[in-house]
C-alpha cells in the first residue's frame, strides 16, 4: 500500500517537503544538503537536483521558508548554527544555491519556524539556554536582513527566576492561519531541566506595544513542568476555537484553545485528550491540511494516526510499522 | 478487510474514520537493509502522507551500498480492491457532473420553499431528481445487467456471463432501491430478488452460493450422460427455484432425459410431470412492475389482482402434489428431485432451508414463497435476523453488512457500513439518498456537532471525500466542487488546498486561478500569483517576476525591485547597461494602473544622462535638458514618491547652478510643492525612507529655497 517516492543518500539525517510537496530538502551527517525534485508535475518519484555543503558538522533539522520568499531553507547544524540558503539566479550566473545568512552564537539553536502574516516574514528561533528570539526580515526579495524583534525566555510570569537552563530540544509551530486581522501567534515547548521553560506556551504579538505576550499556557497544574517533545497547531478550517498538539513524556495531549482573552489576558483552554502509543519520545507530530487527523512519529519507530470521532473522543485510528521485507 | 487492498502501485489505502477496535498496524515497506535509525513525517496535499525512513549508518560503511533512506507515500481512505484506479477516475470524474446538478437543484428548491412556507422541498419533482441522481451514478458504475442473450444460445450453458460484478455497483443499487424508490414500496421483494440474481457471484468468495452451485454443475453437465441420474441436477435445480432464477430452472428441467424423442414414449406419464412442474414455475405470480423481456412468471402490479393469481397457482400446486400420477412415475431421482420443487413454491421453510446456502438466499427465497406481501422494513429485518440465525456465516461480506443496516433503518450504521466497506466516494454520494425523504436521517446527518468545531455529519464526510480527490494530480481540481457545497468548513479547506498548489508550472498557475476567479477567493489569487511572481524573479526570469507581482498587486515587493531598477540605472548609466533593464523597465511601465509602474526609470535614464554631460562640462544643452527631465520625471504621476528626493538630491547641482538659476519660479514651485509633500507623507506609517544622507532633504530645501529667491529676482 505504500509507494515509494524517493531514495535518501547514506547518512542522510532529516528531511522536509516544501510548501506544496514538490520539493524535498535532505541534510545529512556529513553537512550537506540535498534537494529532491521531481521531473514534472504529475510524476511522484523525485531525484536529487543539488547537492552542496552547509554546514562544517552534520544537519540536524532543515525547514523550508514560506514560498512568499523564494525556494529557501533554514538549516540547524549539530553545533547549533543556523543557516539560510536559498536557490536563485543572479546575473548571468546559473541557478545555484547561496549561502544567505548565517546565525552564529553562544548557545545552540534548537528550533526554527518562519510565520508570514500581511506583510512580513517573521523567524522565531528556540536556544538551549532557553531563550526565543523572533527576528523579521526587513527586505522581502533578500533573505539576508534579518532584524531582531524580541528576546525573551519560554516562561509565563516574568518575575519566575531559576539558574542556568539548559535545554535539550525545543518545539516551536506558528499558527497556520493568517488572515486579514489575524495577530501573529505561535506556540513553543522545551525539553529541558528547568520545568518553568518546558510547558508549552502560547505567545502571540501585541502590536499596539509591540511585543510579544504569553496568552496560554498549555499544560495541567500537576503537568507544568513536565519535558515537552513536540507541539503541534493544527489548521482551523472553521472551528470555533483552535486545536494543539502537545507531546509530553506524559503522551500526546490535544487542546482546545478559545479565541477571546479573558481579563488577564489569557485564552481558556480545555485538554480534550491525552493519548498514549509512542510510550516514549514523540519526534514529530503533523496535522493533515484540514486538520482533523494527526500523525505522529516517536521512538518506537512506529508512525501513528490520531482521530476524534463524532462525540469528539479521540482514538487511535492506524498505525505504520516500518520493515524491510 | 475490503477496504485494505493489496495493490502496491497505487499507493493506497487505508479506511478511515469508522471507529477502529484498536487501531490496526500496517506494515510499511521500505526496502533498506540497515536498521532505522529514525523517521520522519510531512502531509502532502489531501491525504497523503509521506514518510522518510531514515537508515542508522552502518559500522563498515564502505561495504554497504545501499541507500542511506527511502521516502514513501500512503494514502488514507479511497480506492477499492475490485476496481481498478482508471476506472476509480472515471467514477470521480463522472459523479462531479450529477452531484453538482442535484445541489443546484437543492438550493433552488430550498430557496423555493423558503418563499412559500408550507410547501415541502421533497415534492414530485424532488423524487424525479433524486432517481436521475441515482440512476447517472449507477451507470458510471458499470453496466452488470447482462447485455441480452448470447448470440449462440448454447442449450448447455445454464447460466450466461455477463460483465463482472462489483460490490460497489451492487451497494449503490441497494441504497437506490431502499432510499430513492422508496414510494413504490411494494415492489421491494421483488427488487431484491433482481439484485441478488445479479450480484449473487460476489457472495461465492468466501462461501457457497446459489451461484457458485450453478457453475460447478455447469462445468459437470458436460460429463453427464443423463442428468436426472444426478442428484446434485435435482439440487441445484431446488436452489435456483428458492431464489426465483425461473428461466435457469425451467431451462435445466428441459434437459430432463424424458424430453428426448426416443424416450418420450415410455416415460410419457414422467415427461408430463416435469413439464407440468415447468408450467407452473413459468406462471409463477410476481408482484412487481415489469418482467425482463423474455423472462419468465407473471407479473402483476396491483395487490389484489396479484393475490389472487397467488391463491389460484398455490392451489394448482396443491392439487399437483396430491395427484395420482406420481405413483406412476418409475424414475425415482425425479419423482422426488419435483415434488421437492413443489415444496419449494408452497413455501416450506424446512425445504427453503434446505435449496439454500447464504442468508440473504433463504431470506429471498421468504420473500418470494413465504410472504411474499411483505411491506415495511421492520418485518424485512426480523425476518433477516432469523435468516441469519439459520445461516450463520463467520465474517460478513461488506454488503451483507449494509443490508443489515439498511433494514435496521439505523442511519449510521448505513453511513459507517459505506465508508468502512466501499470508501469516502460512497458516502459523499450515498449521502444524497439517506437524506431523501427521511426528516429523520436528514436532521442526524445536518445537526451540527460541537465535538468536531460545529461541523455536520454530511459536510463531514464530503470534506474527507474532497481530501482524497486533493491528494491526486489528476483528481485535485475536481475537489472544489465537494468544497464548495460544504458550508461551514469547505471554502477554508479550499483555500488551504489552493495554497498547497505548486505555482511554477503556468498550465497549473492558470488553473490556480480559474478556480479561486470562479470562488472568488482574490485573496488566495493575489498571494498565487505573489508566489508565482517571487519564484520567477529569483530564478532569473525577471519579466514573468514582475508581471505575476504586477497581477498579484503587490506593492511592497514591486517597490523592492523598483528601488534595485532604480539604484543600477542611477549607478551606471552607459546604454548597455540600461539595455539589460530597458525591457523590464518597458514592461513594468507598460501597465501604468498596476503597482510599482516604472515607465519614469526611461525618464530617469534620460535625465541621469544629461546630468552626467553636466557633470562631465558638457553644459550648454545638457543643463537645459536636465531641468527639462527632472521636471517631467516629478510632474509625472509614475514616479514613485520615494524616488522624489532621491531625483532632487542628485540635482543639487543644478538647483545651485552659479551662473543663473536655473529654474524658473513655477517650476520651483512645483518642485516645493512636491517636497511639502513629501514631508507630510514622512508622517505616514508605511513610508519608505530612501537610503541618503541625513541631510539630503534639508540641502534639497535650502538649494530649492535659493533658487526661488534667484528666479524672483530675475523675472
Amino acid at each position: 500500500m505504500e509507494k515509494p517516492v524517493a531514495t535518501l543518500d547514506r547518512g542522510t539525517t532529516c528531511s522536509a517537503w516544501n510548501y506544496c510537496g514538490e520539493r524535498l530538502a535532505a541534510g545529512s551527517v556529513d553537512g550537506s544538503l540535498s534537494v529532491l525534485d521531481s521531473r514534472d508535475p504529475s510524476s511522484s518519484s523525485f531525484t536529487c537536483s543539488s547537492k552542496f555543503k552547509a554546514h562544517e558538522t552534520g544537519i540536524v533539522k532543515v525547514t523550508w521558508i514560506p514560498p512568499e520568499y523564494g525556494d529557501a531553507v533554514a538549516c540547524i547544524s549539530e553545533d547549533g548554527t543556523l543557516s539560510i540558503w536559498e536557490e536563485l539566479v543572479e546575473g548571468t550566473q546559473p541557478l545555484l544555491w547561496k549561502l544567505c545568512k548565517s546565525f552564529k552564537t553562544s548557545s545552540k539553536v534548537l528550533d526554527v519556524q518562519f510565520g508570514v502574516n500581511q506583510t512580513s516574514l517573521k523567524m522565531v528561533a528556540a536556544y538551549s539556554d532557553g531563550f526565543v528570539k523572533v527576528f523579521e526580515l526587513l527586505d522581502p526579495l533578500e533573505l539576508n536582513n534579518w532584524q531582531l524583534q524580541a528576546e525573551f525566555q519560554n516562561v509565563i510570569d516574568s518575575v519566575s527566576t531559576f539558574g542556568k537552563a539548559s535545554c535539550l530540544t525545543a518545539s516551536i509551530s506558528w499558527n497556520p492561519q493568517r488572515g486579514e486581522g489575524q495577530e501573529s501567534s505561535f506556540i513553543l515547548g522545551f525539553n529541558s531541566n528547568t520545568p518553568q521553560l518546558n510547558s508549552s506556551k502560547m505567545w502571540e504579538f501585541d502590536p499596539a506595544h509591540q511585543r510579544w505576550l504569553p496568552v496560554a499556557e498549555l499544560a495541567l497544574p500537576g503537568d507544568k513542568g513536565d519535558q515537552v517533545y513536540s507541539v503541534a497547531w493544527a489548521p482551523n478550517i472553521g472551528r470555533p476555537y483552535e486545536v494543539i498538539a502537545v507531546a509530553s513524556q506524559k503522551g500526546i495531549s490535544i487542546w482546545h484553545v478559545g479565541s477571546t482573552p479573558d481579563l488577564d489576558g489569557r485564552l481558556s483552554i480545555e485538554k480534550v485528550a491525552l493519548l498514549s502509543g509512542h510510550n516514549s519520545e514523540v519526534w514529530q507530530m503533523e496535522w493533515d491540511m484540514s486538520g482533523m487527523t494527526l500523525a505522529t512519529t516517536g521512538s518506537d519507530g512506529r508512525v501513528r494516526l490520531w482521530q476524534s470521532n463524532l462525540k469528539g473522543t479521540w482514538h487511535e485510528q492506524a498505525a505504520f510499522e516500518p520493515t524491510s521485507s | 478487510m475490503p477496504g485494505a487492498s493489496s495493490d502496491s502501485t497505487s499507493g493506497a489505502l487505508v479506511p478511515l474514520l469508522p471507529e477502529a477496535q484498536g487501531a490496526v498496524v500496517y506494515p510499511l515497506h521500505h526496502g533498506l537493509t540497515s536498521p532505522v535509525s529514525r523517521l520522519s513525517i510531512s502531509w502532502s496535499r489531501g491525504n497523503s502522507l509521506r514518510i522518510s525512513v531514515f537508515a542508522s549508518p552502518s559500522v563498515n560503511d564502505s561495504d554497504n551500498e545501499d541507500a542511506g533512506g527511502k521516502v514513501v507515500e500512503v494514502k488514507l481512505g479511497g480506492g477499492d480492491g475490485e476496481i481498478s484506479d482508471a476506472h476509480w477516475r472515471r467514477i470521480t470524474y463522472g459523479s462531479v457532473s450529477p452531484f453538482a446538478l442535484l445541489q443546484s437543484r437543492k438550493n433552488a428548491a430550498s430557496g423555493l420553499s423558503k418563499m412559500s412556507m408550507n410547501s415541502s422541498p421533497y415534492n414530485v419533482d424532488w423524487w424525479e431528481y433524486i432517481m436521475e441522481y441515482s440512476k447517472d451514478i449507477s451507470a458510471l458504475l458499470g453496466n452488470q445487467k447482462s447485455p441480452s442473450n448470447p448470440v449462440i444460445d448454447d442449450p448447455e450453458s445454464v447460466i450466461k456471463k455477463g460483465q463482472e460484478p462489483t460490490s460497489l455497483k451492487a451497494a449503490w443499487e441497494l441504497l437506490e432501491m431502499f432510499y430513492a424508490e422508496k414510494p413504490s414500496q411494494s415492489w421491494l421483494p421483488e427488487r431484491l430478488v433482481d439484485w441478488l440474481a445479479d450480484y449473487n457471484s460476489l457472495f461465492s468468495g468466501t462461501h457457497p452460493t446459489v451461484h457458485s452451485k450453478l457453475i460447478d454443475f455447469q462445468k459437470e453437465l458436460v460429463n453427464l450422460q443423463v442428468v436426472e441420474d444426478d442428484p446434485k441436477y435435482w439440487e441445484v435445480m431446488s436452489s435456483a427455484l428458492a431464489v426465483g432464477w425461473l428461466d435457469i430452472v425451467v431451462k435445466m428441467l428441459r434437459l430432463h432425459g424424458s424430453y428426448q424423442l426416443d424416450q418420450l414414449s415410455n416415460r410419457e406419464t414422467e415427461n408430463g410431470l416435469v413439464e407440468a412442474v415447468a408450467v407452473l414455475i413459468s406462471k409463477m405470480p410476481r408482484m412487481r412492475l415489469e418482467q425482463k423481456a423474455g423472462n419468465l412468471g407473471e407479473c402483476f402490479k396491483a395487490k389484489p389482482d396479484f393475490v389472487k393469481a397467488w391463491e389460484k397457482w398455490r392451489a394448482q400446486i396443491n392439487k399437483l402434489d396430491s395427484s395420482a400420477f406420481w405413483f406412476q412415475c418409475a424414475h425415482q431421482q425425479t419423482r422426488e428431485g419435483l415434488r421437492s420443487m413443489l415444496q419449494v413454491m408452497l413455501g416450506n421453510a424446512n425445504s427453503l432451508c434446505t435449496a439454500t446456502c447464504h442468508w440473504i438466499e433463504l431470506f429471498i427465497s421468504h420473500l418470494l414463497y413465504i410472504r411474499p406481501f411483505t411491506v415495511g422494513l421492520e418485518s424485512m429485518y426480523s425476518l433477516a435476523q432469523k435468516c441469519i440465525q439459520l445461516k450463520s456465516v463467520a465474517s460478513a461480506h461488506r454488503l451483507m453488512r449494509l443490508i443489515i443496516g439498511i433494514l435496521g433503518e439505523n442511519t449510521e450504521v448505513v453511513l459507517a457500513e459505506c465508508s468502512k466497506g466501499f470508501g469516502p466516494w460512497m458516502v459523499a454520494h450515498a449521502l444524497e439518498l439517506l437524506t431523501t425523504g427521511s426528516d429523520l436521517a436528514e436532521m442526524l446527518l445536518h445537526e451540527e456537532h460541537q465535538n468536531l468545531g460545529g461541523i455536520s455529519i454530511e459536510e463531514l464526510h464530503r470534506l474527507v471525500y474532497a481530501e482524497v480527490l486533493s491528494s491526486h494530480p489528476l483528481t485535485w481540481q475536481i475537489a472544489p466542487i465537494y468544497l464548495t457545497s460544504c458550508v461551514k468548513q469547505g471554502m477554508v479547506l479550499l483555500q488551504i488546498l489552493l495554497s498547497k498548489q505548486p505555482v511554477q508550472h503556468n498550465q497549473l498557475l492558470f488553473k490556480n486561478i480559474e478556480i479561486c476567479r470562479l470562488y472568488e477567493l482574490d485573496g488566495i489569487s493575489s498571494n498565487i500569483m505573489k508566489i508565482a511572481g517571487v519564484y520567477h524573479w529569483k530564478h532569473g526570469r525577471k519579466g514573468s517576476g514582475v508581471f505575476w507581482l504586477q497581477q498579484a498587486r503587490d506593492e511592497y515587493r514591486l517597490n523592492r525591485i523598483a528601488q534595485q531598477l532604480f539604484d543600477s540605472v542611477g549607478k551606471t548609466i552607459s546604454d548597455e547597461s540600461f539595455k539589460q533593464w530597458e525591457g523590464l523597465i518597458q514592461l513594468l511601465g507598460s501597465e501604468s494602473k498596476a503597482a510599482g509602474g516604472l515607465e519614469f526609470l526611461q525618464k530617469y535614464r534620460d535625465f541621469k544622462k544629461s546630468l552626467q554631460q553636466v557633470h562631465d562640462g558638457k553644459t550648454a544643452d545638457a543643463t537645459h535638458q536636465a531641468v527639462e527631465s527632472l521636471i517631467s520625471l516629478m510632474k509625472t504621476p509614475s514616479t514613485p514618491q520615494r524616488f522624489w528626493l532621491p531625483l532632487l538630491y542628485d540635482s543639487l547641482k543644478l538647483l545651485n547652478w552659479k551662473d543663473r538659476p536655473l529654474l524658473n519660479v513655477s517650476q520651483t514651485n512645483l518642485l516645493l510643492n512636491k517636497l511639502q509633500e513629501l514631508s507630510m507623507a514622512r508622517l505616514r506609517p508605511d513610508f519608505i525612507e530612501a537610503e541618503l544622507p541625513s541631510q539630503a532633504l534639508n540641502s534639497v530645501r535650502l538649494a530649492l529655497a535659493t533658487n526661488l529667491g534667484r528666479a524672483i529676482l530675475e523675472e
